[in-house]
């Protein structure tokens, strides 16, 4: 495998983007280093690469992504994963507000809390939280999976049009349009598969416990 | 869109906040590119009733000596300092004697009065660095980084309303109790709603930017005696529009962000520091540690020393 080191520490965001689409044609997997929280890194990136971000990174990580692979190891800002249309984007702290936010393919894995408004508008793909969620959780969703294994507050899936969401934890209130059903043994193997496959290890007894919410028609 | 940032240090001890501030700012500079600005406390060392006073004074002949004339008659001058800026004023930094607080605002109306000079604010206990430009240029042009304090908070501007000038620039400062500043990040839309009742109350406003009113409204509830957390709780209560919005007291510092959660904010709290800022990158300006947390929509969180 390939490997290039980008070191971030001076660059613009511009510029480390630019780095990191050239080096990309080149090289299976980019480490970039010192990424001191910058906005939009990754922005674009259409090459199937793997991509390391050593530290946290700012807004919009990976927006409009479509084939790379990015692992953040520290937390990620607003918007993470923001229009991606495929591909992975996992994270290993937390997230800000409207992660995984009008993606249409690929999955958003966040492993710790993240902030309000989380997948809303998504279209697509499979957006993981590894922790609690903030309000409007699913807002104006209109397909793909949303999995959520801790809590989540008011309003889940305000204005939910097609998808599904999918929470483990405490639903404090749903949103208007939204309503919530009892999950089916293909839901709780198609979940399963999914955790699994992402390193999230539950108890087979979990998979029962989810709770369906969906539009309510 | 503004950036805010804001740390204190749990020791009580004196560190370079200035620097800290500054590399905050720095950080955030995207965010707000018209005017900057600190509030840096603990840095004045002053005796009960000294004030600092930091004037603005147009270049024009005899507004410096009439400015000092004005000022010998209220109170000698223990310090003074002339720090060359932009534009076409200066700024005058002096040091005075009053008798009490309740002297330091018709002190400062009464050179306001005068021609060609405004002053941009008068403080016992912390120091308010504001100016037009970018980060680095303010922080050369008045030696931030030199500045040692508990605490601090600072702005990037980026003006969606009222005037670009050092006067608009933040922290804005309230005269209802002494040393409350507040800088803000949004826009508060029932401003009048706000303004009205502190109007009859016989608060005096300066101009109609929404942040002046915000460090008003704060001022008016910790001179009831609410707390600092309890203000800033009444603050979300009462408060339209999207904001966040960060608060310096003599001792702390608190944040409060809009019910929506409309505009951002995370907070670090470590064995050393507690540290609020728009945006994480300027956290790790100041610490080295990975527990950022959001600060939820409607969510306050303050730390008082």
């Amino acid at each position: 495998m390939k490997e290039y080191v980008i070191d971030a520490n001076g660059m613009d965001e511009k510029e480390l983007n630019r780095t990191i689409k050239e080096q990309a044609k080149y090289h299976d997997k980019l480490i970039i280093d010192n990424p001191d929280s910058k906005h939009n890194i990754c922005a674009g990136l259409t090459e199937e690469v793997e991509i390391e971000i050593n530290g946290s990174a700012g807004y919009f990580v990976g927006t409009m992504a479509h084939g790379p692979r990015i692992h953040i190891t520290g937390n990620a800002g607003w918007f993470a994963g923001d229009n991606m249309t495929e591909g992975e984007l996992v994270i290993e702290g937390t997230a800000g507000d409207g992660a995984g936010q009008g993606i249409y393919g690929g999955t958003v894995i966040v492993k710790g809390n993240v902030g309000s408004r989380t997948g809303e508008i998504m279209k697509g793909g499979t957006v993981i939280i590894g922790g609690n969620s903030g309000f409007m959780t699913g807002l104006l969703m209109m397909g793909g999976k949303l999995i959520i294994l801790g809590d989540v507050t008011e309003d889940v899936g305000e204005s939910i049009m097609r998808g599904t969401i999918f929470v483990l934890g405490n639903v404090k209130s749903l949103g208007k349009n939204a309503v919530m059903e009892e999950t089916t043994s293909e839901d709780q193997n198609e979940l399963q598969e999914i955790l699994t496959e992402y390193g999230f290890k539950l108890a087979d007894k979990d998979y029962a416990n989810f709770k369906k919410i969906v539009n309510m028609q | 869109m503004c950036g805010i940032a804001g740390v204190i240090y749990k020791d009580k001890k004196t560190h370079p906040v200035g620097e800290a501030l500054t590399s905050m700012l720095e950080s955030l500079q995207h965010r707000g590119p018209d005017s900057a600005g600190y509030a840096i406390y603990g840095s004045l060392d002053f005796p009960e009733n000294y004030y600092q006073l930091n004037i603005e004074v147009k270049r024009r002949r005899g507004a410096l000596d009439n400015l000092k004339s004005l000022l010998n008659q209220i109170s000698p001058i223990f310090e003074e300092q002339l720090i060359e800026s932009v534009g076409d004023s200066d700024v005058y930094k002096c040091k005075i004697a009053l008798d009490e607080f309740s002297l330091l605002k018709p002190c400062i109306n009464e050179i306001d009065d005068l021609e060609n000079v405004r002053v941009i604010n008068g403080s016992h206990s912390f120091e308010m660095i504001k100016d037009t430009g970018k980060v680095k240029d303010i922080a050369e042009r008045f030696n931030v980084s030199s500045r040692m304090g508990t605490h601090g908070i600072g702005h990037t501007r980026f003006a969606t309303e009222s005037g670009v000038d050092r006067y608009h620039a933040h922290p804005y400062q309230s005269y209802i109790i002494p040393d409350i500043t507040v800088v803000h990040n949004g826009q508060i839309t029932n401003y009048w709603k706000i303004r009205d009742p502190l109007e009859r109350k016989g608060h005096t406003f300066e101009s109609f930017n929404d942040t002046e009113c915000i460090v008003h409204y704060m001022a008016d509830k910790l001179d009831q005696g609410y707390k600092l957390e309890e203000a800033l709780d009444q603050a979300v209560i009462d408060l339209d529009g999207p904001f966040s919005i960060l608060v310096g007291t003599p001792n702390g510092i608190g944040i409060a962000k809009d019910k929506l959660g409309l505009r951002p904010g995370v907070m670090v709290e470590t064995d050393e520091i507690f540290a609020v800022a728009s945006e994480e990158m300027a956290l790790h300006d100041v610490t080295d540690s990975d527990e950022i947390e959001q600060i939820a929509p409607g969510e306050t969180r303050a730390y008082t020393i």
